[in-house]
């Protein structure tokens, strides 16, 4: 394999794996940027998202857990990977809607690390939820049959990338610009930046915000189902992948910058790159490599790299 | 007072005599009262949980889990100092807890075997680690520092997964401990003899339970000191606190160096306790539990996390195994999380604080 051709496989690779983090980094940068709420249990909605998409997806094969031992054995509904597409980010929107309504409402007054703790509590319920009943053993998820080589395009088809890799940087394009115009250019967005500057103000002027705020932690949940479907079929299933995650996506929002959008997609790109370059050439590095330009990042830039100053704490 | 010498009887001046040169040592306050019933609880704890004719069995504890509840108590009993007094929220205590006990095995292979050098080497390794860390996530208040601290205690958890795999063994963990005698004369898995032995079991608990009164003492000292006052005071209102010209940044950095220190310790113990450091321990699920055990004992007390530590253990090594009803072995993690979320959300003083409660509407008030 030509060196060029090695170069941009490493970088495709990076891209892809920084979507990833890009899609739950921005869903935690927008809540955390307009509620003040940290979500320990982000990582839970992937793994919803990923049970849920795999459940649509396939019917698979149970070989632990409580519901194989109750007689199930096989499970899912085995529509496809397109309508799992569709499906899950409502129903994830939908837990999203549940959370903001019955989890972050009644902690709204209560100081951050109570904010924090319940949701790390509410992260190992779901989690456990997920290990008792279907085991925790990895879940077979393989990659679409469609999306499994490279694609038949000229110069791609050279490249050893599957396509699937392709349609979740796609995807994850599409979705970022979608939330980054709904945010900048809509009356939506508009009471929803105006609320993250002055939220008394907003509501003097007769502006319920409860109601975009919802919408708001529900957009960050959906993404999180996305990525979960997305993500599931290139890494092995099981519940602790939720707690896994949840670490860089909260690395990348604090090196991008809370609340900024196009941070969070800086911030995913670049552990995406970096993680993908130092896996091609000192693979034993790779993980702490990201710890490293947080580190670096935070000490240089204590704000995040497109953060603003923060005036309070 | 006035700086005149007030006369005194012959009896007191010999008590300011031995006062003098015990020096800071003497005990203040209640502490004698603190450390002497501490003292009875853990002299009774291994007995009454493992061996006890019929309490032992409704229990069905055993010795090595006494130990081991002693040693999470010392991790928690730390982490209180920075969560429930200072108002920090650690998630990355496992980096002291794990890298001590890495430490202090790498201290035994090498060095010296002895428990209490290997204790001493695992614990100064861990205050060091407190201070740099410490320093790097202080740089933000507030929600930040739970996930600063989470990332770099992640960063050594990948450092000794691979790149210092040589030193930690990687993934399979590090085996090489090599724990001597106590004093070089007393091995400490075998029993202690004859009535010490019925009561406390093997000089392991006796060694772990010794440091736990220690450590108890020295939190409690620390605590109703007028630098454990700081603490509270920084908790209750940061602002106020740097108005009064309290140097918040510095006291937030040593109560976090602290509890490092107690993290330390405990982290040495669990080496010399299970001659093994799995790699786990340094993973950030540890340093959850370390805050479950920690929110449901009760935060901002001194106590509370030390019951907290013993629930917890109990449940994972106990109630998991299928006691005292089978159906419940596989929902034991479920439980607890469940468990977790109510204490939190409806009883934020957890467990301890239950009692408190129950004890003041019993008696009829406040102490």
């Amino acid at each position: 394999m030509s060196f060029h051709i090695e170069a941009i496989t490493v970088l495709l690779n990076g891209l892809q794996q920084g979507a990833i983090y890009i899609l739950l980094a921005v869903g935690l940068s927008i809540i955390l940027g307009t509620l003040k709420f940290v979500n320990f249990a982000h990582g839970a909605l992937y793994l919803i998202g990923t049970y849920a998409g795999l459940l649509l997806a396939l019917e698979i094969n149970l070989t632990s857990g409580q519901l194989q031992e109750w007689g199930i054995s096989t499970l899912g509904l085995g529509l496809g990977y397109i309508p799992a597409l569709i499906i899950v980010p409502f129903v994830v929107f939908v837990v999203g809607l549940a959370m903001e309504r019955w989890v972050v409402e009644p902690f709204k007054d209560r100081p951050d690390t109570d904010q924090i703790l319940v949701t790390f509590g509410l992260a190992i319920i779901l989690q456990e939820l997920f290990r008792v009943f279907f085991g925790s053993s990895s879940l077979p998820f393989s990659q679409p049959a469609w999306a499994q080589g490279p694609p038949q395009i000229p110069f791609l088809a050279a490249i050893p990338i599957s396509s699937w890799r392709y349609y979740v940087i796609g995807i994850t394009a599409v979705l970022v610009l979608i939330v980054y115009l709904l945010v900048e250019f809509t009356d939506f967005g508009l009471i929803v930046r105006a609320g993250t500057r002055d939220p008394e103000m907003v509501e003097l002027l007769g502006i319920r915000l409860s109601r975009p705020y919802i919408v708001v932690f529900g957009i960050g949940a959906a993404l999180a189902g996305v990525a979960g479907v997305v993500g599931g079929p290139l890494n092995p299933v099981n519940p602790t992948i939720g707690n896994e995650i949840l670490v860089p996506a909260f690395l990348t929002v604090v090196i991008g910058g809370v609340g900024s959008i196009a941070g969070a997609v800086l911030g995913g790109i670049l552990f995406g790159l970096t993680q993908a370059i130092l896996v091609a050439t000192y693979s034993a590095w790779a993980q702490v490599g990201l710890y490293a330009i947080a580190a670096l990042v935070l000490l240089v830039r204590p704000q995040g790299l497109l953060g603003e100053a923060e005036v309070a704490p | 007072m006035s700086d005149e010498p007030a006369p005194a009887s012959e009896t007191e001046a010999e008590a300011g005599v031995v006062a003098d040169a015990i020096g800071i040592w003497a005990p203040r306050g209640n502490e004698v009262r603190v450390v002497a019933g501490t003292a009875v609880v853990l002299a009774l704890f291994p007995f009454v949980f493992s061996r006890m004719p019929v309490v032992s069995e409704l229990l069905q504890g055993y010795q090595s889990l006494a130990t081991l509840i002693l040693i999470w108590g010392i991790f928690a009993l730390g982490f209180d100092l920075l969560l429930g007094y200072t108002g920090l929220l650690s998630f990355g205590h496992a980096a002291f807890w794990g890298s001590a006990a890495y430490a202090a095995g790498i201290f035994s292979q090498n060095v010296s075997g002895s428990p209490i050098l290997m204790v001493i080497a695992g614990t100064a390794f861990a205050v060091l680690l407190a201070w740099v860390l410490g320093f790097l996530s202080l740089r933000r208040g507030g929600i930040y520092f739970a996930i600063l601290t989470l990332a770099f205690a992640q960063m050594m958890f990948y450092m000794s997964s691979s790149p210092l795999a040589f030193l930690t063994g990687g993934e399979n963990g590090f085996t090489g401990v090599e724990t001597a005698e106590l004093f070089g004369i007393f091995a400490l898995e075998t029993d202690l003899p004859s009535v010490l032995g019925v009561l406390l079991g093997t000089w392991l608990y006796l060694f772990v339970a010794v440091i736990t009164l220690l450590c108890v003492a020295l939190a409690y000292r620390i605590l109703n000191s007028p630098y454990g006052m700081v603490f509270r005071a920084i908790r209750e209102n940061e602002q106020r606190a740097e108005f009064v010209g309290l140097n918040v940044w510095r006291y937030r950095l040593m109560s976090f160096i602290l509890s490092g220190l107690f993290a330390g310790i405990a982290g040495s113990l669990f080496v010399i306790h299970g001659t093994y450091v799995p790699l786990a321990s340094l993973y950030w699920t540890t340093s959850g539990e370390v805050v479950i055990m920690t929110v449901l004992g009760g935060t901002g007390s001194l106590f509370g996390p030390v019951v907290g530590a013993g629930v917890y253990l109990y449940v994972e090594n106990i109630v998991s195994g299928g006691h005292p009803f089978d159906f419940i072995a596989p929902f034991w993690h479920l439980i607890l999380g469940l468990v977790f979320v109510v204490v939190i959300w409806v009883f934020p003083r957890g467990i301890w604080g239950f009692f408190r409660d129950v004890r003041d509407f019993v008696t009829g008030g406040e102490e």
